[in-house]
């Protein structure tokens, strides 16, 4: 310790813009992997945390998948001896119309008699929450809000706050004040109570339910429960624990998650680099200090010991400063996510405050630390081995040695060994994909000094070419230190690789999508009850299907109904619609069977037709039997064909119409599919539709262009946060090059000043430097683009077999490879900008000073 | 017996009865008409005594646990229409629907439902059907004054102890006019209902209370039910009490 | 050739350090000076300045009638690199650079063609006797030779005024002996302003005059 504050201390205190950039290498990563990883546990908890609070006293849910079932299944349950009490519930999600007020989440539960009040927990003593009881359910308007909301918006009991509803914006009337706490807290206040029979009216329900929260006799066991009410109800429906409701969610949160785990390993590991470079060269530049040192009898291990203490006390400092800016991050994050997932799965969800794992943390801080001691392990070996009286000597320089390369390149031919032995053979897919990925990331890392000899010599020319001087100092410099221009080289590259790996993946998801789009979204006009295509608190009645038949400018109308069943633990997505009509109109790029066959047996109701990505997920093939659970029991029905569809991440799986309504019980309808007649523009058929039917209902009417624009701006979100990985990965490149270029450059004052006594001009130096970080980037973006188009081969195989099943076509994304290459170059000018100029602003006396 | 207060008719009459059974019997008996209607003013006053009143109709056919008995909600404004039909059984718990005209359709009042509030009254759900005396235990406890009267008190235990909320409840027996004046249902050891009937007035021989008191001791008010144009045995149609009549009559 | 007229130099820090005060030396064309004295007297702080690796805190400076005290960063390289030559103690060639190329790189600078350097360059290390290391790197050569790279550098452009700091203080004395041998004979033949700091008697001795500074100020100036 003593050996720390005296030698350690001054040195971090003279290298402060190096140190503090170390520290960021480590942070950097550390950043991606908390506030991912938390913006996903919080954004999970907070769907758990609601379905809590909204459960009431619920010991077990019947749930249908996500679309709701028939009213008939709660007598049947509430028949079932074990239970207790069994009532129903709608969740719907109602726009207020109100700026910055959001919506508000409808809980729809059975106002008869006080049972609601009681289990929910929203009475409060003496005072009565409900002004009238029967009033509240004789007049369907009336509705119960938080305290918190009408404080929020000044409004008292009697008072009117209009909602978006099914029959358009409609008036409701406050009957009643929850007290807080409880239910009340969930959604952050914005929650209201309505009557279950009002709600199916105003939300377009049919006569059905969302789901039935059960509570069991006094000594029946959970599990017994269970088993009773599964016996009496069939198997199509999902008889779960409240807790185990939330579950459903972390498939779709997973998707995030992997990527972002994948991403932020990515991030560390170009931290190491950087931390690896800064040690190295701390190494380097204190040889004198540690010959002196083991000249006055410091013992090899206390050397060695020292830079290890260092790199464990940068570790800390960057895993701390990352993990509170990646808890700061995550909550924006989580927000975004949570936007994304209610956006996308019509949940109402509001993630009100991030939970911080401590398993995440600890993860997190430990990677840190580990990445900044593996970082520091060669080049403290290297400090132990320093050699009294030769340190002592002035001028040492870096070399590789040719057996370090040679075990370098054995060790690089290893790694790709394993990674083809895995491409080819493998086992499961996920191990056989990592273990791939990283063997081709170690591989690529441990070839990078040879492949920056070999480019730097080849580029020696060509930049004497443009500055002959300049060029020269330049190209020599980078071949003077190849461990600090590879790690630099590796750090950078391996960014540069990532963002041809996810721009690819994104630029492959657009095409296929597109492509997707063409062949299945060619309806005129679409017509929802809501400007999202996801909502699923509307819905509409199936006679409005006929109304807009019988126009006189209308073709043809599809009913579609979409709703999520449970499928192997995911939710996956149950398109039903007319299949006679979609084949006629719709043409799908089909992966297995026979087109028109397909459509005949499903459009028979004795088939199903799957997307690709839902047969890639539960490994599903022509002809195999799916099981899909229903209110009216499981449907075992052949795969009659299977095609490329990209209705849901998760997978969507085709029926028609009729075998839905036959087995859920449902009419109501979730789209419409319009085919105008020949000759009548979108915008009149749009025009046409609301003037006849836009005061009845809540309608709207969206052309192809606009459904499509919709679709786009969906995955621009999914995006969204890859976008931002790709900047981080790209700003832990653009430290990784301030940091090897101010640290080259410190190692070098000496060079530069004799430079300039020689009579080198101050541009003349500066050019110098911006040519060496300009070699840099060259250097990187070749290798780089070179590594991203491996790397970019792994994701989209991870996308087939792990995320979304979906079958990207590899193509390189060239125009996001020229657009790094200017990009790159920018930036790596743009960090070299800085330390040039502190190069030439040097004193040139001290820089000629022996010490 | 009758023990619903709706319903409630007992007619006065002497004699001696040696066993609960039979004094609840008796007090059934005198009680029986064929069908009834009346209109009622309800009062229910909350903890600071805050009333809201509303007014219904009410008609029955059939007695002894065997009836039907449709309530329909006149006044205020925002409840009128709002119904009631309560099918009862001799042998097992009533069948329960209510209407809401606004939403033009019946729910069910499921079993597990009876034990809550009707409408924020002190009444529960359970409070209005009638059950025959034959599902209960009687016990006769006591003999003691009650308001001047002579009165017995029996205690009651449903014979199915699973359709009711109530464990048992005392009753007061008015030895005069076999009529009940009092009855306090508990919940094992807790007092849970009370109810008591006063301003008997006889209508066509039939002994009835025009004021009916209800206090839920789980809450701080209670609930008044006053009768007006009260009238038994008129010829009132089975097709009325159906949820087909209610819907069309709504 | 060079003039100090009443140079102070101090540098700021904890305590105000005077290197120089109100020194004023006048060198003519073609004289080998040394410079001796203790350490911390002044003397690479005296050479600093008159090499324009340095400004003076006040007094002025003139380098073959250019004030450097009053010209730009870049004028002031200019000046380095056409009319002075450097000669260090640890020779500060650049270790990536072979002989002929570290002795080029001046005339690179002043953006001379790759074959005219490489002429020149020759020539040089003709005159220091090197023509046969050409090639090498400087760590493949002695201290001796690695100071006659350092010295053909500086000659690069036959600057007339070149300064030595110290030039045998890193060298055994036999190689100190043959090294200002070699100044000597660049001085009688190229009649260049030599200016040496050093604390080697024998090259004072071998100097037409000898300074000899303390505390910052000129103690003592003989021209033998």
């Amino acid at each position: 310790m003593m050996l720390f504050r005296l030698l350690t201390l001054p040195y971090v205190r003279k290298h402060k813009l190096r140190t503090a950039l170390t520290v960021a290498g480590v942070a950097l990563g550390v950043i991606i992997f908390v506030a991912m990883r938390t913006a996903n546990d919080s954004v999970l908890y907070g769907f758990q945390k609601t379905v809590d609070r909204i459960t009431g006293k619920a010991q077990l849910q019947i749930t249908s998948g996500d679309g709701g079932f028939p009213e008939e299944i709660l007598e049947r349950a509430q028949a079932v001896p074990e239970v207790e009490v069994a009532v129903p519930v709608i969740e719907a999600n109602a726009g207020t119309g109100k700026q910055g007020q959001g919506n508000l989440f409808i809980l729809a539960v059975d106002m008869t008699g006080d049972r609601s009040l009681r289990d929910y927990d929203l009475e409060s003593g003496e005072e009565a929450v409900i002004d009238d009881p029967l009033v509240f359910l004789a007049q369907p308007d009336s509705i119960m809000i938080t305290r918190e909301y009408a404080a929020q918006n000044g409004i008292t009991s009697g008072s009117k706050i209009a909602l978006e509803t099914m029959q358009g914006r409609k008036q409701f009337t406050v009957r009643g004040i929850m007290k807080p706490g409880g239910l009340a807290g969930a959604f952050g206040g914005n929650l209201a109570i309505m009557d279950i029979y009002a709600a199916q009216n105003v939300f377009g329900r049919g006569r059905t339910f969302d789901r039935i929260d059960l509570s069991l006799k006094p000594g029946v066991s959970i599990d017994q429960g269970r088993a009773a009410v599964e016996r009496a109800l069939g198997n199509g429906l999902d008889v779960e624990t409240p807790a185990s409701r939330g579950k459903q969610f972390e498939s779709i949160t997973k998707i995030f998650s992997i990527g972002a785990t994948l991403n932020s390993l990515f991030a560390l590991l170009i931290g190491l680099f950087i931390i690896y470079n800064t040690f190295a060269v701390a190494v380097a530049q204190r040889r004198p200090e540690i010959g002196v040192l083991r000249s006055l009898g410091a013992t090899r291990r206390q050397v060695r010991g020292l830079l290890l203490i260092e790199s464990v006390v940068l570790g800390i400092a960057g895993s701390a400063i990352g993990i509170v800016l990646g808890l700061a991050m995550a909550r924006g994050m989580a927000r975004y996510i949570g936007t994304y997932i209610s956006d996308l799965y019509g949940l109402a969800q509001h993630t009100e405050e991030i939970t911080a794992d401590p398993f995440t943390l600890s993860m997190a801080f430990a990677a840190g630390l580990v990445t900044s001691v593996i970082a520091a392990c060669i080049p403290a070996q290297k400090a132990a081995q320093v050699d009294p009286v030769s340190a002592l000597r002035k001028g040492s320089h870096e070399s590789f040695q040719e057996s370090e390369s040679r075990k370098r390149i054995l060790g690089a031919f290893t790694f790709a060994s394993i990674a083809l032995i895995f491409w080819f053979w493998g086992g499961k897919s996920g191990f056989r994909l990592l273990t791939g990925y990283l063997s081709v990331v170690a591989a690529a890392v441990l070839l990078t000094p040879a492949f920056v000899r070999l480019l730097v010599r080849w580029m020696r020319p060509v930049l004497r070419l443009i500055l002959p001087v300049e060029g020269a100092l330049a190209a020599d410099s980078l071949m003077q230190a190849p461990k600090r221009t590879s790690a630099t080289v590796a750090a950078l590259m391996l960014s540069i690789s990532l963002v041809i790996g996810l721009g690819g993946v994104a630029n492959a998801s657009y095409a296929s999508i597109t492509d997707w789009m063409n062949a299945a979204i060619n309806p005129d006009l679409f017509v929802g009850p809501s400007e999202q295509i996801s909502e699923r608190s509307f819905r509409f009645s199936a006679s409005l299907g006929d109304e807009m038949r019988a126009m006189d400018f209308v073709e043809e109308v599809q009913s579609v109904r979409t709703t999520r069943v449970r499928f192997d633990s995911t939710l996956v997505m149950v398109v039903a619609t007319d299949m006679e009509s979609l084949s006629r109109r719709a043409h799908p790029k089909v992966i297995a069977g026979d087109a028109r066959a397909m459509f005949r047996d499903a459009a028979a109701g004795k088939a199903v037709i799957l997307a690709d990505n839902l047969a890639m997920m539960h490994n599903l093939k022509l002809g195999d039997t799916v099981e899909i659970p229903s209110p009216a029991g499981i449907l075992k029905l052949p795969v009659a064909g299977i095609i490329l569809d990209y209705s849901d991440q998760q997978g969507a799986l085709l029926m028609d119409r009729t075998l839905y309504i036959r087995n859920w019980g449902d009419d109501t309808v979730n789209v419409f599919r319009v085919y105008l007649k020949h000759g009548v523009a979108p915008e009149a058929g749009k025009r046409g539709i609301l003037e006849k039917l836009g005061d009845r209902s809540r309608l709207f009417v969206m052309t192809n262009a606009q459904v499509r624009a919709y679709i786009t701006k969906v995955i621009d979100q999914w995006f969204g946060l890859t976008y931002m990985q790709i900047f981080v990965a790209v700003l832990v490149a653009v430290l990784g090059i301030v940091n090897s270029l101010t640290v080259s450059i410190t190692d070098r004052r000496r060079e530069l000043g004799v430079l300039q006594a020689v009579g080198g001009l101050r541009r003349q130096v500066r050019q110098a430097i911006w040519m060496e970080a300009a070699g840099i980037g060259a250097v990187s973006i070749l290798l780089g683009l070179a590594l991203g188009a491996i790397i970019l081969a792994y994701y989209l195989g991870v996308i087939r077999d792990e995320v979304a099943g979906i079958r990207l076509e590899y193509t390189y994304p060239f125009g996001i490879a020229a657009l790094m290459i200017p990009f790159m170059m920018a930036v790596a000018w743009a960090s070299a900008l800085g330390p040039g100029e502190s190069a030439v602003r040097a004193s040139l006396v001290e820089a000629l000073e022996y010490e | 017996m009758s023990r619903a207060w709706l319903g409630l008719i007992l007619s006065a009459a002497t004699g001696f009865a040696q066993d609960a059974r039979q004094i609840m019997q008796q007090a059934q008996d005198r009680a029986k008409s064929a069908s009834q209607r009346y209109e009622g003013t309800l009062q229910v006053l909350d903890g600071k005594s805050k009333i809201t009143e509303k007014r219904w109709t009410y008609q029955r056919t059939g007695a002894a646990g065997d009836s039907k008995a449709v309530l329909r909600f006149t006044a205020p404004a925002e409840v009128k229409g709002v119904a009631l039909l309560v099918v009862n059984h001799p042998d097992r718990a009533s069948d329960q629907w209510m209407w809401t005209p606004s939403l033009q359709r019946e729910r069910r009042i499921a079993f597990q439902d009876r034990s809550t509030r009707f409408f924020g009254t002190d009444f529960s759900f359970e409070d209005l059907e009638e059950r025959d005396v034959s599902q209960f235990d009687y016990q006769l406890a006591d003999e003691e004054q009650l308001g001047g009267a002579a009165v017995w008190k029996v205690i009651s235990r449903p014979k199915k102890t699973k359709s009711s909320q109530y464990s048992h409840a005392h009753l007061w027996v008015d030895k005069q006019r076999f009529v009940i004046v009092k009855i306090e249902s508990f919940k094992d050891a807790r007092l849970i209902r009370r109810i008591v009937y006063r301003d008997f007035r006889q209508v066509q021989g039939i002994w009835t209370p025009f004021v009916v008191e209800v206090e839920d001791t789980n809450r701080k008010g209670r609930t008044m039910l006053k009768t007006d144009k009260l009238e038994y045995n008129l010829p009132l149609k089975e097709e009325n009490f159906t949820l087909q009549a209610l819907r069309r009559e709504s | 050739m060079i003039h100090l007229n009443e140079v102070s130099k101090q540098f700021a820090g904890k305590k105000q350090v005077t290197a120089l005060d109100n020194l004023s030396l006048h060198v003519p064309k073609g004289e080998m000076t040394s410079i001796v004295g203790p350490s911390g007297s002044g003397k690479s702080t005296l050479l600093n300045l008159i090499g324009g690796l340095d400004k003076p805190t006040s007094g002025t400076i003139t380098l073959d009638g250019t004030r450097l005290d009053q010209v730009s960063d870049d004028d002031l390289t200019r000046v380095r690199r056409d009319k002075i030559g450097f000669i260090f103690q640890f020779f500060h060639l650049l270790p990536t650079l072979t002989c002929l190329q570290n002795v080029a790189l001046p005339l690179h600078l002043r953006g001379w063609s790759q074959a005219k350097c490489d002429e020149r360059a020759r020539e040089l290390l003709d005159l220091v006797r090197l023509e046969k290391r050409l090639t090498h790197l400087p760590d493949e050569l002695s201290g001796g030779e690695r100071q006659r790279v350092a010295i053909a550098r500086a000659l690069s452009v036959y600057p007339p005024v070149l300064l030595a700091d110290e030039p045998t203080g890193n060298l055994d004395s036999a190689t100190g002996a043959e090294i200002l041998r070699l100044i000597c004979d660049l001085h009688a033949r190229l009649n260049a302003t030599i200016l040496v700091v050093t604390h080697d008697a024998a090259v004072a001795r071998s100097c037409q005059r000898g300074i000899r500074l303390c505390d910052g100020r000129i103690v003592e100036d003989i021209r033998q």
